[in-house]
């Protein structure tokens, strides 16, 4: 990434006419405004706003929550009392929905957040210093790779029992995912070691670690969104099998992939408890993936917005 | 589970005579080839006709593939790997067996395709009995049925230390550890079985029967031909793993056993060698078995599947397969019923007035309507422990003492009377709160549903559960690891024993550790009560005692359902077997069009 | 290069090992494989049960019965997988584990290869079109249908292409099946017929496996052509004046296949577990069947001989991913 400051021309060059203004602008504004310039992002960025409250502020509004209520009728079709129906035990699916975003969105993020975050450090590190410090932390990163999630959620699940947090949730399948992000990153940083500007920087003197933050991680920032994004469709998802063994979010507590779980067999004869969290679920998942495509343009200039 | 149940003594006979003519007279009624039978098609008045209904005239030819829920895991019963419902139902139809219940639920029928007449009881001290094979009844190669087959699958169920089988590894070794000797006349066709002493089994006609360990008998002369020498215990120990690990192509029933593995399918063709009374017309009969519930309904739209009677009851799956034209189903009362049990050893709960208050609070009218009310508007509570709404022996126990009611102020009354005291949302005793209560039940949807909506009820009055699903129900009720629990008893017709078993101070299935002396002593006393009605009584007082203990609520008659392509006929459910829709599986047949 | 793949094998080996002893002991602790015997009704003699323990090795000790799994020493000679034996089975003693991982092995190759065949060919050329179009509608079509197949569950996929596989034979007599691997009777078959039942019990299966591999993948394989046809390169041949499609071919695409590359491997292992997925939906009897039950059970020797063939496969598939990688930039040289 070129780190471009224009700098204000001197007053000693009198320009006859107009003036030439420039601002010193840093280049977190001039990000900002490659972002801003992507429609869709903004859209999305704004989309995902109003998911989140409609969620937590929702939630405080709405009369209903997500626990069985005795009043409320029992499966019954989208009304007017309850815009996404109602369960079999009495729930109001729009409270449960509200409830399972919150969860949902939670463990998905923190997921997201931590697992990139120690993924791409990993994959950089051993990207850069190759040898016998890249092989060890592969190999790590490929005894992860081969044990299955579902081996290491049943025997979790089979000793930890309800009324875990969800932040335990996220950690475990953060601890699961990382991986993914790791191997993406080193390959880049395989290629991109060998490019000039990582040679000029030693040559000035940078520490590994200022290369790795200032100048690596920036340049694979395409590749680690992409896999944040994935993680977090992943986390959903992940999420919900874990808690339905039993380890995590449980009942009445919910999250968008339990509902999806427990509405299993009723995507065809009861659209209206599947459809609505899963649509929330994509939902989440495509505005995320845009602010990702947004948030990589703005900070990889050689992305502009210009159509071929 | 399954509690053994026992029945008593001689007096049932003139009960059992009058059934069984009954309902020989009903099955010549319905005629040899059903053709002139008396149901309509479809299950609608199974209702009324359970043992008639769905029947019409047969076609020749056809084949029917029939769905198994869940995989049986070996051939051979009586291993505790491989014995399971599911291998029973699979395997029904190449054994001879000796009888089974009838739709009905009261009817038992011996087998008279095997039997030349009905079998006798010969002695009560020494207990003895026997049986009269007819001289047609042969295996598929033309070997009689014999009493050395009797021999052999009795010793196959033997414990060790009996000395009749090393190396048998029999899931069930009660019923066959019990009896002293199996003799066969001459000509093999007379079987004389005797019981040790002091040994007496009420339920002796239910010997070998469709519900037994392996669903029939197990031929001896397949071990000759294998080489084994049934009469040396180390031999017979090897056939019974080359049973476990060989697909029974041998039979002794209307089917045979052309091919197949037991995680796929199995396909049988009629045997041609079957000596019963009607014979199968259908050319291939085949068992498919399919674990995830989400694919019946496609397999059964897709043609892949003709028919099925699974255990669980799921909203969409009956909702999906209503939807399909040209298939019948129809929802029953199945033969399991849930309850809600107490740990009693949990600290909180030995005071009996917090248990009364819990069940109190509980509103099982509410759950049941929630879980099937939609689909099954004529669901019946339970308000007795051993006996089912239909039965001549049922009482209400629960209705007037509250209990399943969902009385919240009642509820609360209790509770403050108690000494206890709503402190906000949080109930406390002495200033400390009560709970919070771990309730478990495994992961299926009416459960799930039912264990929210009691967490809901319990909040009313202060408590707070946490839910637990669990995948072991076995294990957890062994290590009582619950608080409350919800789960199924499975029923049977024959009743005597259950209430020992389930009640009595240290008894194998009293997992919540229950102790009542006037409990222990009226259970002791209906094992040794003469008559069946002797029995009941004894057991309804028992009941009474529970009841007021608050240790078991029971909810309702789990219901069941079974659906067939209408393009055949005689498929009707027997909640009565374990075996359910395909207890008669040779007189199903393709509808004339 | 061939020292470094030398190493790489050999590498492999620590790894297997440490993933074993890691699976070994989460098995262990995730729950008793002999309590569906213990809580029987009537329950079973205490003789039963111990011989049962007995015949698993469940009467030793956690570390001694890992090295009786690895060595088979001191075993009944059905153990010691350096010895070629998988161990003993909670299924019974009848319980082949080598015959039955091999018998389903085949079963569930045809799926996963076909399946990961078509999402990496449906991948790269959706990825090819979305750089290219990148912003049109084609490209936003693409990133929905990804996502959603991305983030539904497995069986909500599978149950929609059952029904439109059951919907298609309604209308058009085609033939999908929506259960198995096969038909119940196929004992009559000419080969032919064996073909075409084969084929239609595989279709929708693959179907849905390749939707689930295909998403992943497209988002990778969507963004590292980004990056290239965004890179300077490109932007040189272009403005020679070389056509947008030779460039596309010549330069982007095999730069594109690097991050492709990498992922596959990554793909391979989530392949497996789609696999998982999609042959309970489908209800085929492979190798993901195998694993669930095994896993339900609690059948420790059966879940690592499961794990020791997952484990090779994907090692197999990363020191491939890291071999194609150095030969598709020739940057990268491996020391």
């Amino acid at each position: 990434m070129a780190d471009i400051e224009t700098r204000t021309a001197g007053p000693t060059l009198a320009v006859a006419a107009e003036t030439i203004n420039t601002e010193q602008r840093s280049q977190l504004r001039l990000a900002l405004a490659r972002f801003v310039r992507h429609r869709l992002a903004v859209a999305s960025l704004v989309v995902l706003l109003l998911v989140v409250g409609f969620a937590f502020i929702g939630s405080m509004v709405w009369p209903y929550d997500h626990t069985v209520t005795r009043g409320v009728p029992s499966s019954v079709a989208p009304s007017w009392d309850h815009p996404f129906g109602t369960t079999t035990a009495g729930q109001d699916v729009m409270g449960q929905v509200m409830r399972g975003t919150q969860q949902s969105l939670k463990v998905a993020l923190t997921v997201a957040v931590i697992s990139t975050t120690f993924g791409a450090l990993w994959g950089a590190i051993a990207g850069l210093y190759r040898g016998w410090v890249d092989n060890l932390m592969m190999r790590i990163v490929d005894v992860i790779l081969v044990v299955p999630l579902l081996v290491l959620v049943t025997a979790v699940a089979g000793n930890v029992r309800g009324g875990t947090t969800w932040w335990a949730v996220a950690l475990v399948i953060a601890a699961f995912i990382w991986t993914g992000t790791s191997r993406v990153v080193r390959g880049v940083v395989l290629s991109l070691r060998e490019q000039e500007f990582v040679e000029a920087s030693r040559a000035m003197g940078s520490t590994d670690s200022r290369i790795i933050v200032r100048h690596l991680i920036p340049n694979a920032a395409g590749p680690i969104i992409v896999a944040g994004t994935l993680a977090v469709a992943f986390a959903i998802l992940a999420e919900a099998a874990l808690s339905f063994l039993g380890f995590g979010i449980q009942p009445p507590d919910t999250s968008l992939g339990l509902l999806i779980e427990t509405a299993r067999t009723a995507p065809f004869t009861r659209p209206w408890l599947f459809y609505p969290p899963g649509m929330f679920i994509i939902l989440i998942c495509l505005t995320i993936n845009f602010i990702g495509d947004g948030l990589r343009d703005a900070l990889d200039p050689r992305q502009t917005m210009v159509r071929r | 589970m399954n509690p053994r149940r026992r029945l008593t003594r001689p007096t049932r006979w003139p009960v059992v005579a009058v059934a069984l003519a009954a309902a020989l007279a009903f099955s010549a009624c319905a005629g040899d080839d059903p053709g002139d039978a008396v149901g309509q098609p479809g299950f609608d008045d199974c209702a009324e006709n359970p043992n008639t209904c769905n029947s019409g005239e047969r076609d020749d030819g056809g084949s029917i593939t029939w769905l198994v829920v869940s995989k049986p895991t070996g051939w051979n019963a009586y291993s505790p790997e491989g014995g399971s419902v599911y291998t029973l139902q699979m395997l029904h139809g190449i054994y001879p067996h000796t009888g089974m219940f009838a739709p009905d639920r009261e009817t038992y029928l011996f087998n008279m395709d095997l039997f030349a007449a009905e079998p006798e009881l010969l002695s009560e001290d020494p207990q003895s009995w026997q049986y009269v094979l007819r001289d047609e009844a042969v295996w598929d190669d033309g070997t009689p049925i014999s009493a050395d087959d009797f021999v052999v699958s009795w010793k196959l169920g033997t414990s060790p230390e009996q000395g009749h089988c090393d190396g048998c590894r029999s899931r069930a070794t009660a019923p066959y550890d019990r009896v002293e000797s199996i003799e066969g006349s001459a000509d093999g066709k007379t079987v004389t079985v005797t019981m040790k002493e002091g040994e007496y089994d009420p339920e002796w006609f239910g010997f070998l029967n469709v519900d037994s360990i392996a669903g029939g008998l197990m031929p001896a002369h397949v071990a000759e031909q294998n080489g084994f020498d049934v009469d040396d215990p180390v031999q017979l120990g090897g056939y019974f793993e080359w049973l476990q690990a060989n697909m029974p192509t041998f039979s002794g029933g209307p089917y045979r056993i052309v091919e197949g593995d037991f995680e796929n399918q199995v396909i049988k063709e009629p045997n041609e060698n079957w000596y019963g009374e009607i014979d199968p017309t259908l050319e291939t009969y085949i068992i498919r078995v399919i674990d995830d519930q989400g694919a019946w309904v496609p397999a059964l739209a897709n043609d892949e599947i003709h028919g099925g009677a699974p255990i669980q009851l799921n909203e969409d799956v009956v909702s999906g397969i209503r939807e399909l034209p040209n298939v019948y189903s129809h929802i029953h009362p199945g033969p399991s019923w849930e309850h809600i049990d107490f740990n009693i050893d949990v600290p909180a709960f030995q005071d009996v007035e917090l248990r009364r208050a819990i069940f109190t609070a509980i509103d099982v009218d509410d759950i049941a309507s929630r879980n099937f009310g939609e689909m099954f508007p004529d669901y019946t509570l339970r308000t007795n422990h051993v006996f089912s709404a239909d039965s001549p022996y049922h009482v209400d126990h629960v209705t007037e003492t509250g209990q399943g009611s969902g009385d919240t102020e009642a509820a609360l009354a209790i509770l403050e009377n108690a000494g206890y005291e709503l402190d906000g949302t949080t109930l406390t005793l002495d200033g400390e709160q009560v709970g919070p209560f771990r309730l478990r039940a495994t992961a299926d949807q009416a459960r799930v549903t039912s264990m929210e909506l009691i967490q809901s009820y319990l909040a009313e009055v202060g408590i707070e559960i946490i839910i637990e699903t669990t995948d072991d129900l076995g294990g957890m009720l062994g290590e009582q690891d619950y608080d409350i629990a919800q789960f199924g008893w499975s029923g049977s017709p024959l009743f005597v024993g259950t209430a020992a078993q389930q009640w009595m101070t240290g008894s194998g299935s009293n997992f919540g550790n229950y102790s009542n002396p006037e409990v222990d002593r009226l259970v002791t006393q209906e094992l040794t009560a003469t008559t069946q009605d002797e029995a009941a009584e004894i057991a309804n007082q028992a009941m009474e005692v529970l009841v007021q203990d608050a240790y078991v609520l029971p909810m309702y008659d789990s219901p069941v359902f079974i659906f067939a392509s209408d393009g055949y006929v005689n498929v009707r459910d027997n909640t009565g077997e374990s075996v359910r829709g395909v207890y008669n599986n040779h007189e199903w047949g393709t509808a004339v069009q | 290069m061939v020292v470094y793949a030398a190493r790489r094998l050999l590498a492999a080996i620590p790894v297997l090992l440490a993933a074993s002893v890691f699976c070994f002991v989460l098995i262990d602790i995730s729950g008793d494989p002999l309590a569906d015997l213990r809580f029987l009704e009537p329950p079973p003699e205490p003789e039963v049960i111990a011989a049962e323990e007995a015949r698993l090795y469940l009467d030793r000790s956690m570390p001694e019965r890992y090295l009786l799994w690895m060595t088979g020493i001191g075993g009944n000679g059905d153990i010691g997988l350096l010895q070629g034996r998988f161990g003993p089975s909670v299924r019974g003693p009848g319980f082949d584990i080598a015959d039955e991982i091999a018998a389903r092995f085949l079963v569930t190759l045809r799926l996963v290869v076909i399946a990961l065949l078509l999402a990496i060919g449906l991948a790269v050329i959706s990825g090819v079109i979305s750089a290219v179009r990148q912003y049109s509608a084609v490209d936003y079509t693409l990133t929905f249908v990804g996502f959603l197949a991305l983030a539904m569950p497995a069986f909500w996929i599978g149950a929609l292409i059952k029904e439109g596989g059951v919907w298609s034979n309604q209308q058009f007599g085609t033939g999908f099946a929506t259960i198995g691997a096969a038909s119940a009777d196929t004992r009559e078959y000419d080969a032919w017929q064996l073909f075409t039942d084969t084929a239609a019990h595989l279709i929708l299966p693959t179907l849905a496996l390749m939707l689930t591999a295909y998403a992943a993948l497209s988002r990778y394989q969507r963004a590292s052509m980004l990056e290239v046809l965004n890179s300077d390169y490109v932007r040189l041949a272009r403005a020679k004046g070389l056509r947008n499609r030779i460039v596309v071919r010549r330069h982007a695409l095999r730069t594109a296949l690097i991050p492709l590359a990498t992922v596959s491997a990554l793909l391979v292992a989530g392949t497996i577990d789609g696999a998982i997925l999609i042959e309970r939906v489908f209800q085929w009897r492979g190798l993901g069947d195998f694993f669930l039950d095994s896993v339900s059970r609690n059948d420790s020797y059966s879940v690592m001989g499961w794990l020791m063939l997952s484990g090779i496969i994907v090692i197999a598939a990363n020191l491939v991913a890291d071999l194609l990688y150095a030969v598709l930039d020739p940057r990268i040289r491996y020391g």
